[in-house]
């Protein structure tokens, strides 16, 4: 087994260590800050690893991508604001659990999911490198399209009490999404004469703008009225332990979102935000609790975390072999592979063997690395955190969603659109508008239109073709076997609330 | 490796005296942001990263590759040319394809009026692939399906108005044949695509094909010459078929009023680049060639680019 001689040969080398070990804290640290992603960290110490061998600048950015993926639990759950595109699933539960002073313990739990989500992801990886790759070439437009598809059932299980209006949150998700260059022709939509607006609108500003802006501007409006963060100290160590009691529920959360999350890695350009949405959707569609997730459940932060770091590992696979990345990290990595004069493709399995899975061991390390650190040191910043007071805390969040806004890119443009999505933000909540489901909507649209159009170019008669291609066949009717189940079951809600009322 | 360790010593004693007279009163102080206008991995990413890696010892400060995409490479473009023109910000690019979207789109910034030209230092040549398992063995087979079956084929590109497409599409034209286009993002997904035998066949960087030997055939390249690398594969020149010469030169632009000192220096420190071993083999991995152009020749080679293909422009633009 390669793997083996792979971490003989890298807990040999105390050098390679520290650098997986740097890494593991630096992804957490730039996860953790609202949006500096990983992706972006990646970047910017690129050029840093031209000076480094092979083995531990991959090995570096490699890991700073999983413990990223990772950190941006940690300001999903303190400030209710994603750290990356890929914890904004987190989210949901995780902020109304840190609200009841149990920040600790969701972050411990955000900790242990990623943690195995990871390492289900690199495991699948190391054993079924080739597999995954083959797989990955046969989905093609039409394959990719139907898993958009079925992805977008997931807008269901955010929508709350109106469905027409989370369905017009979705709606007008889809059409910000258009905004900018049309994936086929290259021309101009929705851009009315505005250069910034031919690039589109980037998720990150949007998104801290929705959620954070959004959030900061409701908490100025209930001024007098406002939620206190926390109650006291007293028990704060008694509410945040984890008890394997507690975590038990979550586990076959973590296990089937982390084959999602796998699965989707796989897929070139769909990447961990998707994962993490779908993970949460799929999971509180089968929950025992379902009324619970969006309030504070555990296994709602299980699920998208566990998805979203166990993309890391299966989106290698297309990435090696192939050259297909299938996440930004992915696409970065190309690049340091280049630099370093390794050719990537099917050869490399032959030229660079022992180099890949030492690599493939560096990412099991960086996992218990980044796990441990976590599990100690997330309770300890989330105990401090939560001694705040809100008119301290706020203001630093405002002032911090400007600079991530413009950090992410460098683009003052970015920042406009940062402040217009939190007015919308603050407006969507006021009105029951469905923030999430005008994001998730947001994040597939795009892809799923790019898909679509290739394949009816494809295509010698019309929508036929998904017909031809049993794959892609089977998604489709798993996305509409979804709606169908989710549509009966909001009507029985429906009756059964007009019954109550009416008895 | 004697002249390079030469030039090393000469510019450790004083300022690049070794590279050229004009490096001599150049000298910078703060890292060179080379803004690269697509995302990283990308077939004009792979060179400008194998120049960055190779100034190391020619250039006293490190040259750094930015991405910047978006737009089609005009949004890293718009930037680079609104930057202070100091010589601390420049911009790396597939000039070809920056020249084309520039003549497609009704862009703020193009080649000529926004920026100086620095130099070449590479240059990507679109090639005609078909998977493996393709019932097409040459071009000629390709052509009699395209004629048999008008509309039936389906080719790929990594976009349209990008390089590779008008490449296509002008071969298409003036052979009077008619295939479907399906663009993807990208020239790894693009490669994929064609791998996994979703498309028939795909206008694609010769370098691409590297490493992917078992996967595709390379049928013909579309050039006036053999590649230096690939000279197994014909031109689609010598085996008889009509074509435009569209390629893209990977060059080094400076914003606009950028001192001409500046700029020579520059284009000095390019030349000992593209000179030295270290980026020979780098290129060579990347199944390409070093092909150092001094700025005057590369705004000419620009200028007879946007005539020869202002025809192919035109119906693009007429087709909307």
């Amino acid at each position: 087994m390669d793997i083996f001689v792979g971490l003989a040969s890298v807990l040999s080398d105390p050098v390679l260590l520290g650098w997986v070990f740097l890494a593991a804290i630096v992804g957490m640290i730039v996860g953790a800050i609202p949006g500096l992603t990983a992706s972006a960290a990646i970047a910017m110490l690129l050029p840093l690893t031209f000076y480094m061998e092979p083995l531990p600048a991959l090995a570096f950015l490699y890991v700073i991508g999983k413990s990223g993926r990772y950190g941006g639990s940690i300001a999903a759950i303190l400030f209710n604001t994603p750290g990356t595109a890929a914890s904004a699933a987190t989210q949901l539960d995780g902020y109304p659990l840190a609200q009841r002073g149990m920040a600790g313990k969701a972050m411990k739990v955000a900790t242990i999911s990623s943690v195995i989500g990871d390492f289900v992801g690199e495991i699948l990886l190391i054993l079924g490198v080739a597999w995954i790759a083959s797989i990955a070439l046969r989905l093609g437009p039409p394959e990719l399209f139907a898993v958009y598809f079925a992805a977008f059932i997931v807008i269901g299980s955010v929508i709350g009490k109106s469905v027409t209006r989370g369905l017009a949150s979705a709606a007008l998700g889809i059409l910000v999404a258009m905004i900018g260059l049309d994936p086929i022709s290259s021309t101009e939509r929705f851009t009315f004469g505005s250069f910034d607006l031919t690039n589109g609108i980037s998720l990150v500003p949007l998104m801290i703008g929705i959620f954070v802006l959004g959030e900061v501007f409701t908490q100025i409006e209930s001024r007098g009225a406002k939620t206190e963060m926390v109650a006291n100290d007293q028990g704060d160590a008694a509410r945040n332990r984890l008890s394997w009691a507690e975590y038990k529920p979550c586990l076959p959360h973590v296990i089937r979102s982390s084959f999602i999350g796998a699965f989707i890695g796989m897929l070139p350009g769909l990447g961990s935000a998707i994962a993490a949405f779908v993970a949460y959707g799929e999971g509180k569609r089968r929950a025992k609790n379902p009324e619970a997730w969006g309030s504070g459940a555990l296994e709602g932060i299980a699920a998208p975390e566990a998805a979203n770091n166990a993309v890391s590992g299966p989106s290698m696979a297309p990435l090696l072999t192939l050259g297909i990345p299938g996440s930004t990290i992915g696409a970065i990595l190309i690049g340091v592979f280049l630099i370093h004069g390794i050719q990537i493709g099917p050869t490399m399995f032959l030229t660079s063997r022992d180099l890949v899975f030492a690599l493939f061991a560096c990412g099991l390390i960086g996992i218990v690395m980044y796990g441990v650190i976590g599990y100690f040191g997330a309770a300890f910043v989330g105990r401090f955190i939560t001694r705040i007071p809100t008119h301290v805390l706020y203001p630093i969040i405002f002032l911090t969603s400007f600079v991530a806004a413009y950090t992410s890119r460098g683009n003052l443009f970015d920042v406009y659109v940062m402040v217009a999505a939190g007015f919308a933000g603050w407006a969507m909540r006021k009105l029951h508008f469905n923030p999430a489901a005008f994001v998730i909507s947001f994040v597939l649209a795009g892809g799923a239109e790019e898909t679509f159009r290739q394949t009816m170019l494809m295509s010698d008669n019309g929508m036929m073709i998904f017909v031809t291609r049993p794959i892609a066949l089977v998604f489709l009717l798993i996305g509409i076997a979804a709606m169908a189940a989710r549509v009966r079951s909001v009507n029985r809600q429906a009756r059964a609330l007009a019954a109550g009322t009416s008895g | 490796m004697q002249r390079r360790t030469f030039i090393k010593t000469g510019l450790s004693a004083s300022a690049m005296l070794a590279a050229g007279p004009a490096l001599a009163e150049w000298v910078p102080r703060r890292p060179i942001n080379a803004i690269l206008p697509y995302s990283a991995g990308g077939g004009t990413d792979a060179l400008a990263r194998a120049a960055a890696a190779s100034a190391d010892g020619i250039l006293p400060v490190p040259l750094v590759i930015v991405n910047k995409p978006g737009s089609s490479g005009i949004t890293g473009a718009t930037e680079a040319a609104a930057a202070r023109p100091d010589g601390n910000t420049v911009m790396v690019t597939s000039a070809g394809s920056f020249l084309l979207t520039s003549m497609l789109r009704d862009t703020d910034v193009n080649p000529f009026d926004s920026f100086e030209t620095i130099a070449q230092i590479g240059n990507l040549t679109p090639a005609v692939i078909v998977p493996a398992n393709s019932p097409f063995q040459s071009v000629q087979d390709l052509v009699d399906a395209a004629r048999d079956a008008p509309g039936a084929l389906r080719w790929a590109h990594n976009g349209r108005g990008g390089f590779h497409q008008v490449a296509g599409q002008s071969f298409l034209d003036r052979n009077e044949l008619v295939a479907q286009d399906v663009p993807f993002k990208g020239g790894g997904p693009t490669r994929a695509a064609v791998i996994g035998e979703q498309v028939d066949f795909a206008f694609v960087g010769i370098q691409q094909a590297a490493g992917f030997e078992n996967e595709l055939r390379v049928l013909a390249l579309a050039a006036p010459e053999r590649d230096a690398i690939r000279n197994d594969v014909p031109t689609l020149a010598e085996l008889g078929f009509d074509y435009v010469a569209v390629s893209s030169p990977i060059v080094f632009f400076a914003p606009k009023g950028t001192d001409p000192e500046v700029v020579s220096g520059m284009e000095a420190a390019l030349k000992a680049i593209t000179e030295t071993d270290q980026f020979a083999a780098l290129m060579r991995e990347r199944g390409n060639v070093p092909a150092f152009l001094g700025g005057a020749d590369t705004t000419a080679r620009l200028r007879q680019m946007q005539q020869e293909t202002q025809p192919v422009i035109d119906a693009l633009k007429s087709q909307g």
